[in-house]
């Protein structure tokens, strides 16, 4: 369940570097801003299939707000890469002291809704909780409709071919400021609703998003920065690897993903399927 | 000089001003070593152009080595201190080895990622590093006989110790940043490419930087303990990395005094913000992003350009050492193989997925040659280029220079060996000004990374600047920035770079791309001028100038040589008529 979690959050990760080289940092608040915003919809009408709705959506117009009013300003800039991943350091570490302000700074609970609890079926000795199984549905379901987004639409064409060219594709007359933004704001979106879906699984807290970015760094270079696939089979081995490890050995579970991705660092520097040239810069 | 001497009275006066009471000589203490960290820091960020997210690993893991020795070791405080330095350039190198294989801000993020290692290494061996509890019950702090101070239990010793030992680590961070080695790692922060093909490797060059920064900020790290007397969990968490990026920021990178500025401005906000507002990181996030977008020279860099834009600018020819008489006096013939062969390529070849971009070209040319490679658009030419200058590795065939095999050695192996090169896109060190362009380009000739020294002493490498300049007429521009030169003369500064490291062999590829009718006359004149002095290959698609001045001319179409000879042999062979004219 770990591993879906982590493709949701790094995909957008994956996509929004991929278009536009910044590496953003502010990536993991979005997820911690998703679960508050699920949270909060809960409280206020007791529905968590709307809070499944609402989160994305009022955490991609954050992600709109971020794009418009500061990512801007940086691009095209001297070293507009390194000042991306500055703004964005800055509001990582700005936006969750924003949030323990207004929430307060201890977690918040939050509970599996009622239709999803308890064990669906067993299998061998594992019981298998209809809320993972739920988890399960939702990224095998999304995959697909993102897959297809990106590769059957003309929004993912422009996508596509902004990452290789970006100039070229404004030559053509194509909107691509719009286009960033959208990237922007769906990346950000993807990472809320993982961050709604983890909710009840753990609590929603304010430092949630720090770890979860860094484990999608981990992921993106095991996988191939910028490339779905790589995203996709990079959650998959590293949120095995965490749950496998937390089981046979708790105290190693947080080495073993640093040690899985020093190893692809040293035998395929650019992910397991990273283009060529993209892992450079 | 006297900056220096104004900071070392501040250091050693300040205790008046703090009148005398613990708790500022402790702030005071903590500043001063956060100022060394961010210094260590910007000596990676500002001056090699890496940004590092890992820094915490270097300070943390100094910090928790210091204070075990201190605590569990009871050694003695010299020793622990040094053994922190030394934890932190060890682990910089083990953690450069790996990140350097990427590079711009994937490797920022890399760093990020694998100094979390560190942060769970403490995590893990809870019972000696204390887990988040931090590692405390350190000792009353002696240094050890003949000096026998009880530091603690005197903070202005205390504090005097500190600030004497980082005003040392300035000094020395300084004359490294002014040394040879620090001259090449500013060249490699404005072009890593073309530093390469300067002779330098430029990896190693980044590795370097990361092991003195990693030094430093271990050393800052062992001080922090004894300052503390405490080693707090933070210390080693990636949020530790984050700060002093805001605290060398704030400074303004590049600068020596910035890091120092940056940390007070921090440590004010952290200790005075805190005990008003209990959310102050909302502020410092708030300031360093508005910093990032308008003030991006930080504090000192800005006040820096502020003072400078209203004083007078010093007139530029003024001051400036008088330029150097007469012309460079020519190379000794340049040691060729036999018969006279300087350069041959052998069935050289390259692949670039199914395109075949050079296809079995064989390639010779003499010592003393003026030759030109055309060729119609796409015929390969640059790419040959790239492959005898080691900028990319061929996928068959040989290279033989000066009688020895360089067919897979890397761009600055092949510069060392004399064989220069000029680009097709201009590839200057823009970041430079005009005259360290050239020594940039003229110091490989004499020493590589001398870490001792100061770079703009060198006799030797001063005069070869001031010949190139003068030989290319800039001389009015030594101080301007390469990237504010005009077109023609980033062409010129661009021969000149190749120029400056002495080579026997020089490849210019289109040097009078994008010129006007007059700069490329002059241009064409400079090249048969200079083909007196050094062998030379270029590539050029102005055919006026190609037959007016070459002594042969080889003709490339689709990776292959179709022709060869002198240009009027060229001017009347069919094929190549066929080629250039269609008909």
């Amino acid at each position: 369940m770990n591993g879906c979690i982590l493709i949701l959050v790094a995909l957008g990760l994956s996509i929004v570097f991929g278009l536009m080289g910044i590496i953003n940092f502010a990536h993991g608040i979005f997820y911690m801003l998703g679960a508050y915003a699920g949270w909060l919809t809960v409280q206020l009408t007791g529905s968590f299939w709307l809070a499944l709705l609402t989160a994305p959506v009022a955490v991609g117009l954050v992600g709109v707000l971020v794009e418009r009013g500061v990512l801007r300003r940086i691009y095209g800039t001297r070293n507009a890469n390194f000042a991306g991943v500055l703004v964005t350091y800055g509001l990582a570490i700005m936006i969750p002291d924003l949030v323990r302000m207004t929430f307060g700074r201890p977690g918040k609970p939050f509970a599996v809704p009622e239709s999803l609890t308890g064990s669906l079926f067993r299998l061998g000795a594992i019981d298998v909780h209809g809320y993972r199984m739920f988890i399960l549905l939702v990224t095998a379901l999304l995959l697909p409709s993102l897959w297809l987004l990106l590769n059957r639409t003309n929004l993912g064409l422009v996508i596509r071919a902004g990452t290789s060219d970006n100039l070229m594709v404004q030559l053509l007359g194509i909107n691509v400021a719009r286009t960033w933004t959208i990237t922007y704001a769906l990346g950000a979106a993807l990472a809320a609703l993982a961050g709604v879906i983890t909710a009840p699984l753990v609590a929603v807290a304010p430092e949630m998003g720090g770890l979860v970015l860094i484990e999608c760094f981990i992921v993106t270079v095991v996988g191939g920065m910028g490339s779905f696939l790589g995203a996709v089979a990079g959650g998959l081995i590293i949120g095995e690897a965490l749950a496998l490890t937390g089981m046979l050995y708790d105290v190693l579970a947080d080495v073993v993903i640093y040690l899985a991705m020093a190893l692809v660092l040293l035998l395929r520097p650019r992910g397991l399927f990273g283009q060529e040239g993209m892992s450079e810069e | 000089m006297r900056g220096l001497v104004a900071a070392a009275l501040l250091l050693a006066t300040a205790p008046l001003y703090a009148d005398y009471t613990p708790f500022y000589l402790g702030l005071l203490a903590e500043v001063l070593v956060f100022g060394l960290f961010a210094l260590a820091y910007d000596v990676l960020l500002g001056h090699a152009g890496v940004l590092s997210l890992g820094h915490s690993a270097f300070l943390g893991v100094a910090a928790y080595a210091t204070g075990l020795l201190l605590a569990r070791w009871r050694a003695p405080l010299e020793v622990s201190v040094l053994a922190g330095a030394a934890a932190g350039l060890l682990t910089s190198l083990v953690l450069g080895l790996l990140v350097l294989r990427k590079r711009g801000v994937y490797l920022a993020m890399l760093t990020l990622a694998l100094s979390q290692v560190f942060y769970y290494g403490v995590l893990m061996w809870t019972p000696v590093t204390g887990g988040t509890d931090g590692l405390g019950n350190l000792p009353v702090l002696y240094l050890s006989e003949p000096l026998g101070w009880r530091l603690s239990k005197r903070p202005v010793t205390r504090y005097y110790v500190l600030a004497a030992v980082v005003f040392g680590a300035m000094l020395a961070i300084r004359h490294l940043l002014a040394s040879p080695l620090g001259r090449v790692m500013r060249a490699v922060k404005a072009n890593e490419t073309r530093a390469a093909a300067c002779g330098y490797d430029t990896g190693r060059v980044k590795l370097v930087a990361f092991a003195i920064s990693g030094c430093f900020s271990g050393l800052a790290g062992a001080l922090l303990t004894v300052a503390l007397e405490f080693v707090p969990i933070e210390n080693i968490h990636w949020s530790m990395s984050g700060s002093v990026l805001i605290m060398t920021l704030f400074g303004g990178t590049g600068t020596l005094l910035g890091p120092f500025v940056g940390a007070g401005v921090f440590i004010w906000m952290r200790d005075f913000l805190s005990k008003h507002l209990e959310y102050w990181e909302v502020f410092v996030g708030g300031a360093f992003v508005l910093i990032v977008l308008f003030l991006p020279d930080g504090i000192v860099g800005s006040l820096t350009r502020w003072i400078g834009r209203r004083r007078p600018a010093p007139a530029s020819a003024l001051g400036a050492p008088p330029p150097a008489p007469g012309r460079p006096a020519p190379p000794g013939p340049a040691p060729a193989g036999p018969d006279g062969r300087l350069l041959e390529s052998r069935g050289l070849t390259r692949t670039f997925g199914g395109l075949t971009a050079v296809n079995g070209v064989d390639f010779v040319v003499r010592a003393g040659e003026l030759r030109a490679v055309i060729g119609p658009n796409g015929a390969g030419k640059t790419t040959f280029f790239n492959l005898l200058t080691g900028a990319l590795p061929p996928t068959g065939g040989r290279i033989v220079f000066k009688g020895r095999d360089i067919t897979n050695l890397p761009a600055h192996a092949v510069s060392r060996l004399g064989l220069a090169r000029s680009y097709q896109v201009t590839n200057i060190f823009g970041d430079l000004s005009v005259f360290e362009n050239l020594c940039v380009a003229a110091q490989s000739r004499v020493t590589h990374y001398r870490p001792w020294g100061r770079a703009d002493r060198l006799a030797d490498v001063n005069r070869r600047a001031e010949e190139i300049l003068g030989l290319l007429g800039l001389g009015a521009k030594r101080h301007a920035r390469g990237a504010e030169l005009s077109h023609g003369e980033q062409r010129y500064l661009e021969i000149g770079i190749a120029l400056a490291t002495d080579p026997d062999f020089l490849l210019l590829d289109e040097p009078t791309a994008g010129m006007s009718p007059e700069e490329t006359r002059r241009t064409a004149a400079f090249v048969r001028e200079l083909a007196g002095r050094v062998t030379i290959v270029l590539v050029e698609h102005d055919m006026e100038v190609v037959m007016g001045i070459s002594d042969r001319i080889t003709v490339l179409n689709y990776g292959q040589v179709l022709a060869e000879g002198t240009p009027a042999e060229i001017r009347d062979n069919a094929d190549v008529r066929r080629v250039y004219l269609r008909d």
